[in-house]
């Protein structure tokens, strides 16, 4: 660390002028070639020397990675590019995708934000990514380019450990689907770092919820969390307990108790494992009180 | 030499908001800052090589790889360099000769013709160590079964007034020995004996350290860096150098702050060495942030003793304080920090009955240097809830005790010396009433608690007792006034305050003032550090005796023309006038060409120029047993600060929700300027209070980036500060002004720990007090589960 570069290390940028070009080149030069958008990682990484790949291959551009769209019948589609700003402030997210708006709006910085993506944000497969619980409760999958051309991967399998995820050698995600939402869908994001702004997570619990007439209790309530597992994770202990039994202050109770024994988070310089799990019930009780009040309790 | 006081009439614009100099400048982007000077396409980059270990032993440098690199123009090690550098204590050679005593100290630097060259090159040294048991607690490294930092202790050369210990890892010992500790327990009512512990934190100013120099086939020496101490690092450079300091030249231009990490040397001297080996080229230096953490000045983390006792009234009548500091691998500058602790290490209470010892101590950590508070903070964090505790176990107010311990005009310090006039009382009593001490509002929701705190502070300025300034003061044809003057402005605003000063001396307006910039050895006169919050008093006195020498020279040169008295003539708008002729003439027409005589017989006068010089005279050495003596500085501003802030029990988060500060300045030149310093001291506080922390294990830094050191921003600062002036006047100031830029963030820390414990009822070691901290001592304390 003390002996980082003074500035970025030596590398080719490469602009392909199709995903066809941008999934040949990428696979042609795997281990040394990584596809491009907003650069916020990827550059202080290849700064502190951690990614030392020769070439960079600008993404942004290509087949609908700049467009981001909602269909009332579809869903909502977000290109690889879009900067995370374009999301949160688009009327159709805040609507009808509350959990993701708040989420997208506690990454980082506002500056930040005008550059950095929700799928690099994804890509990245940190298990602190604010976004990921997100997109994982919402039912997101990618859409992916790659050597052997289209194909989709849902978020529920993509994330195999930090930082390793099922992309392939070639592969170039070209944008984030999320499905309708359900009717009277709610959500919200909690994020606790160490200072107020552009820390990154201790920890970071979302939570959406909606009516459902299937679960016994009335409703579908589900939690992910972040920083306390190998990869984001999805409590889904926390949705059967809320679905089976009537949705309380003891269950919600229950339910937190259940987000802490689920996570294995480490000790680092942020922050202690002990904390961490602690830190995992409070907010997952917080943000599920929070949830079950906004559902009309 | 000439007395500054002007205490009779306030003339204008002293006392006024005026605008900064360097405002537009600084907005629009204009300022031009070390690292945008351009060298053409001569210049040449440096880079460093580091000691990966904390402590070891060179064994030998191969450099032969890194010289034979294409573009690389020099290869420097410490067998280059064996002068001592240091600016109380010569304990550093420029690049290490025999040993390694950090992770990050220089063992060979490289210039090449491009940055990505110089970093090749550095790769290519090859350096074999013998490694050795690293210090890495100051406490277990003033005992005699630590290893030696630097077994040639004894050898190097010292100022009077500090005290190494021969033998030892302890740089400098200052003891107190005032009255009868002893004696004093037993007529205690209450007695509190508490540790602390301050971690190392960083001075992180947004602008690392850059230096470029170059050295002409002369051997003079120019370096432009960005610098506190443009004298300092002449006349230290210089020495380590064998050089003249007349052949050292430094140009400092606009800072992009410093906070005392760019004060006396650290990397610049790296730069200027380098140079040396590679004639008529410049050589530009400059860190990475990492680098700004690992090898620039730190401050030192300090663990501390404190025992105090008082009588039935909350009567303070002992104290006896241990302070163990960790000042790294270098104390050239940190010992004077220790010693500042000592002389001060009562706080502002007048106690009868004092022991202290505080020792500078060796480690294997980094250079632990100035920074802003220049010990103050660090002990007043200690000290002022060990006060807090005494008032409860007394059952006292904490705002009351320190009414009635509190210093005031004539107590009797803590070495010996009487008070000088003092504001405190009145601070305390403003930012009591600023944030409603007493009264306990309740908290904004039913997982939160509140509570309130305060604490007080004194601090003198820290430095050898005949620092000096100098400064003079030019008319242009115009009539405008350039004032040339050696300290820097980093952002305090000391050259927007000097102009003022020079306006009123002379008698001009404002607008008419420029300062001379940039500082430059060469032509800027002198000035020893802007260090000590020593600007507004110290230079400020000698650019208002240099103004009024230019005054005096306009006066006597037209009532020489006018054949009047010079009592009855003033300057006032930029024109002289005669209060009994009612005749005027504005400067412009006389400060350049002079008057001409009558009858056309000749000319008088000539052009303007004062000058002015300003040294205490009157500060004593003081007993190194004892630390008595008569004046051991030159004053002390006085202050105090309180906290109202709300702790979540789910996350042991703490939100401040509003502070107040008020300081006694003596007089405020700049009122604004003045809250400034008061409101951005606070939040530097409150950010070392709540979340600053330099991570140290076994000598190597955890968390050398601001992802993981993190640093307050404007989020986490309170939207309610008030900030309050109170002025009892210095008595050697101009117009009564003392300092205050580092002032305000001493008792900050204290002050939220105080409330932390009011509304939660906790205590901890030691800062940061983070969310996790403050939620695992609720833990154990059993008020969360």
């Amino acid at each position: 660390m003390l002996e980082a570069h003074p500035g970025l290390p030596e590398f080719d940028y490469i602009k392909p002028k199709t995903l066809a070009e941008a999934s040949r080149f990428l696979a042609d030069h795997a281990g040394e070639a990584r596809p491009l958008s907003g650069g916020t990682d990827i550059f202080v990484r290849m700064r502190d020397g951690v990614w030392k790949d020769k070439y960079l291959v600008d993404i942004k551009g290509l087949d609908g990675t700049d467009e981001i769209v909602y269909d009332p019948s579809k869903g909502l589609t977000i290109g690889a590019a879009v900067a995370m700003n374009r999301v949160s402030a688009h009327p159709d997210v805040k609507k009808h995708y509350a959990a993701l708006a708040d989420a997208v709006d506690k990454v980082a910085s506002y500056q930040l934000r005008n550059r950095a993506t929700i799928v690099g944000n994804i890509c990245n497969a940190s298990p602190a990514g604010d976004t990921i619980g997100a997109c994982l409760l919402l039912g997101g999958a990618l859409d992916v380019h790659g050597v052997d051309g289209a194909r989709t991967e849902p978020l529920a399998s993509f994330f195999e450990g930090p930082g390793s995820t099922a992309l392939k050698p070639g592969d170039v995600v070209t944008s984030l689907r999320l499905p309708l939402p359900p009717k009277g869908l709610v959500g919200r994001y909690y994020k606790l770092g160490r200072n107020k702004s552009s820390d990154l997570s201790i920890i970071g619990v979302t939570v959406v919820g909606f009516p459902d007439k299937r679960a016994a209790s009335g409703y579908r309530i589900k939690l992910a969390l972040a920083s306390v597992a190998p990869t984001p994770l999805v409590v889904a202990q926390v949705e059967e307990i809320l679905a089976a039994k009537p949705v309380t202050e003891q269950t919600i109770a229950e339910a937190a108790q259940a987000a802490m024994d689920a996570c294995t988070p480490i000790d680092d310089v942020r922050a202690s494992a002990r904390y961490r799990k602690m830190m995992a019930r409070n907010l997952s009780q917080k943000a599920l009180t929070e949830i079950w009040n906004q559902l009309g309790r | 030499m000439t007395t500054t006081v002007v205490h009779e009439r306030i003339p204008e614009p002293i006392g006024e908001s005026k605008p900064r100099l360097d405002n537009r400048k600084k907005v629009t982007g204009a300022a031009t800052y070390a690292d945008d000077m351009q060298f053409g396409s001569g210049l040449l980059y440096a880079r460093i090589l580091h000691s990966p270990h904390p402590h070891a032993l060179i064994k030998s440098i191969n450099i032969s790889r890194a010289k034979a690199l294409p573009g690389v123009k020099a290869v420097v090690t410490g067998e280059d360099f064996p002068g001592f550098i240091g600016l109380y204590l010569q304990d550093r050679h420029i690049f290490c000769r025999d040993r390694v005593r950090y992770v990050g100290d220089p063992v060979a630097g490289v210039a090449a013709t491009s940055e990505e060259i110089a970093v090749k090159a550095v790769n290519l040294i090859e350096v074999e160590y013998e490694v050795l048991e690293p210090v890495v607690n100051p406490e277990f490294g003033a005992s005699p079964d630590a290893p030696l930092v630097h077994p040639q202790l004894s050898e190097y050369k010292v100022v009077p007034f500090i005290l190494p210990q021969a033998g030892t890892n302890i740089s400098n010992l200052f003891k107190v020995r005032k009255g009868d500790v002893g004696a004093a327990w037993e007529k205690c009512a209450a007695i509190v004996e508490r540790k602390y512990r301050i971690p190392h934190i960083q001075h992180v100013p947004i602008e690392p350290h850059v230096a470029i120099a170059q050295v002409d086939e002369t051997g003079e020496v120019t370096l432009w860096g960005s610098s506190q101490s443009p004298f300092a690092q002449r006349n230290l450079i210089a020495q380590a150098l064998g050089i003249s300091q007349s052949d050292m030249r430094v140009v400092a231009p606009y800072v992009g702050g410093g906070f005392g990490s760019k004060a006396g040397v650290s990397m610049e001297a790296l730069a200027v060495a380098i140079a040396t080996k590679v004639r008529g080229r410049p050589v530009k230096l400059r860190l990475t942030r990492e680098e700004e953490f690992y090898t620039a000045f730190v401050r030192q983390e300090l663990i501390s003793y404190f025992k105090m006792g008082c009588d039935k009234n909350g009567k303070i009548l002992a104290m006896e304080n241990r302070f163990y500091w960790g000042g790294g691998a270098y104390t050239e500058y940190g010992v004077n920090v220790t010693r500042a602790a000592g002389y001060s290490s009562t706080g502002p209470y007048e106690v009868p009955n004092v022991k202290t010892d505080s020792y500078c101590v060796y480690t294997n950590h980094p250079v632990g240097g100035p920074m802003r508070g220049f010990g103050m903070p660090e002990m007043h964090t200690g000290l002022e809830q060990c006060i807090d505790d005494l008032a409860h176990e007394i059952g006292i107010d904490p705002v009351e005790i320190r009414r009635r311990n509190c210093i005031r005009e004539g107590s009797i310090l803590v070495t010996g010396s009487k008070m000088h006039p003092t504001g405190l009382p009145q601070c305390i009593e403003e930012t009591a009433k600023a944030i409603q001490w007493g009264q306990k509002a309740s908290p904004s929701a039913p997982n939160k608690r509140r509570g309130k705190g305060t604490a007080i502070m004194w601090k003198a300025p820290a430095m050898p007792p005949n620092a000096g300034s100098s400064a003079w003061v030019e008319l242009a044809e115009d009539g405008t006034v350039t004032v040339g003057l050696g300290g820097q402005d980093l952002g305090q605003g000391t050259f927007t305050v000097c102009a003022q000063m020079a306006a009123a001396a002379l008698g001009v307006p404002y607008e008419s003032v420029r300062i001379a910039t940039p500082v430059d050895t060469r032509f800027s006169p002198y000035e020893w550090q802007t260090v000590a919050s020593r600007l507004t008093w110290s230079m400020g006195n000698a650019v208002v005796s240099a103004a009024q020498d230019a005054r005096r020279q306009i006066l006597d040169l037209v009532s020489e023309a006018w054949g009047e008295d010079p009592e009855d003539l003033d300057i006032r708008n930029g024109v002289v006038v005669s209060y009994k002729s009612e005749q005027e003439i504005p400067l412009k027409d006389m400060v350049i060409y002079g008057l001409p005589k009558p009858n056309d017989s000749g000319w008088m006068g000539g052009p303007i120029r004062g000058r002015g010089k300003f040294m205490p005279t009157y500060v004593t050495s003081l007993d190194p047993e004892t630390g008595q003596g008569e004046r051991a500085v030159v004053h002390y501003t006085t202050g105090s600060q309180s906290v109202e802030l709300e702790v979540d029990l789910d996350t042991g988060q703490v939100e401040i929700l509003r502070g107040a500060s008020s300081f006694d300045v003596g007089k405020a030149i700049n009122p604004e300027m003045v809250k400034a310093q008061m409101e951005g001291g606070f939040v530097q506080g409150l950010s070392s209070a709540l979340f600053e922390e330099m991570k140290m294990v076994d000598g190597y830094m955890q968390n050398p980036s601001f992802v993981d050191y993190r640093i307050a921003t404007t989020t986490d600062a309170p939207s309610d500060l008030q900030s309050v002036i109170v002025e009892v006047p210095q008595d050697d100031g101009p117009w009564g002004a003392r300092g205050i830029g580092e002032h305000s963030m001493v008792a900050t820390a204290a002050a939220i720990a105080n409330a932390i414990f009011d509304a939660v009822g906790i205590r901890m070691e030691g800062p940061p007090f983070s969310a996790e901290k403050i939620y695992l001592a609720m833990l154990d304390a059993g008020i969360v589960e």
